[in-house]
């Protein structure tokens, strides 16, 4: 971001994306489990980057967070994240009945069950965000790390100190009823540094 | 008696006077480095973000980057008495969280950066780095004690590593 500050309208603008793109991420998730799923409000703020990461919770809290990375017109990553605990429940409601005495092949199940809930997740967040702009924004293959919450963000706030010490957060949460509670998850939007104007230009508010 | 802990946050630093614990919570692709005097009994903890400030616009906090929180640690430890020469180095971090085919050099691929800067900077100011734990695909805790010029890491499923 080169901009330290972002006006209301531009914030607003955001929050739309973010509002678009997780209200596919939750049609598509409610497809895959078959249940209902509920979003929040999306948010939009800026936030000083050394804060970033205690908006979320402690440092030290388990994580599991999946990655994908959007190239083309707008590149920028994407994050899909939940609690460690909660994350297990979801492997359970996808894969739960599978029995398998291997222990290393039924943790590489669950963890892959897990990266596909956050491609698809995140993939319906970007095809949403390119149907709605016309950007081209090709993805990768999800990335999914299990670990501290502030070492999963620490490359998130990299990038956005790169230019500057504030970062956008574009987030929104998902949440599904689970077999024990309730599950939520939250993606986060971060576009390369400089990229964000290309996203502003093409909503009309830059 | 136990000396209570220092928070380092990112970008931030600490230098004090033996009893000191230093702490830092959920390293990633960050590096902690820790430069500290036995004689004088003084250690410092900088947690750095970025390698290098040159691509940076505006005005920070000097911890951010590895090229300008290397001097501004020097400054504090020396404003507090320590012998530059007798200084040595031990830091972790700077690992790669998330594992992209071909991220290997991208903006993913911070840590690596971080490592590879710090290091050269050390070199560059010839005080030697006596122990490391950096890269791989893991977050690390880590704390230094001056009782025993300990620095101790804790890595999920890797158990704790005293360096």
């Amino acid at each position: 971001m080169e901009k330290e500050e972002l006006s209301s309208l531009q914030l607003d603008a955001l929050r739309e994306v973010g509002n678009i793109g997780a209200g596919h991420a939750a049609t598509a998730l409610s497809g895959l489990l078959n249940r209902p799923v509920d979003m929040a409000v999306p948010e939009a703020r800026l936030v000083p980057i050394f804060d970033l990461a205690e908006l979320y919770g402690a440092a030290e809290s388990l994580i599991c967070a999946v990655l994908i990375r959007a190239e083309g017109d707008f590149s920028c990553n994407l994050v899909f994240m939940m609690e460690e605990d909660k994350s297990q429940e979801l492997a359970d409601l996808l894969v739960g009945s599978f029995c398998c005495d291997d222990e290393e092949m039924l943790y590489q199940l669950r963890d892959s069950a897990l990266s596909e809930v956050g491609n698809i997740v995140l993939g319906a967040f970007v095809n949403s965000l390119s149907a709605f702009t016309g950007f081209s924004l090709p993805v990768s293959v999800p990335a999914i790390a299990h670990d501290m919450l502030g070492a999963l963000l620490d490359v998130v706030v990299a990038i956005y100190g790169i230019s500057g010490d504030m970062a956008l957060m574009v987030q929104t949460s998902l949440s599904v009823k689970g077999l024990d509670g309730e599950l939520s998850g939250q993606i986060l939007m971060v576009p390369d540094p400089g990229k964000l104007p290309i996203l502003l230009g093409k909503l009309g508010v830059l | 008696m136990k000396p209570q802990a220092v928070h380092v946050g990112m970008a931030e630093l600490a230098a004090l006077r033996h009893p000191a614990l230093l702490v830092t919570l959920g390293l990633g692709s960050c590096i902690g480095l820790v430069l500290y005097d036995e004689g004088s009994r003084i250690a410092g903890l900088v947690h750095i973000m970025l390698p290098d400030s040159r691509q940076s616009k505006s005005e920070t906090k000097p911890g951010k980057f590895a090229d300008t929180a290397l001097p501004a640690l020097l400054d504090e430890l020396s404003k507090l008495g320590a012998t530059r020469s007798r200084l040595k180095a031990k830091m972790a971090g700077g690992a790669q969280m998330f594992n992209l085919p071909g991220s290997g050099q991208g903006l993913l691929a911070v840590g690596n950066r971080n490592i590879e800067a710090t290091t050269a900077l050390l070199a560059k100011l010839k005080i030697p780095l006596v122990a490391s734990d950096t890269g791989g695909n893991k977050g690390r805790s880590i704390e230094f004690s001056t009782d025993n010029w300990v620095l101790t890491v804790k890595t999920l499923g890797k158990g704790v590593q005293m360096l």
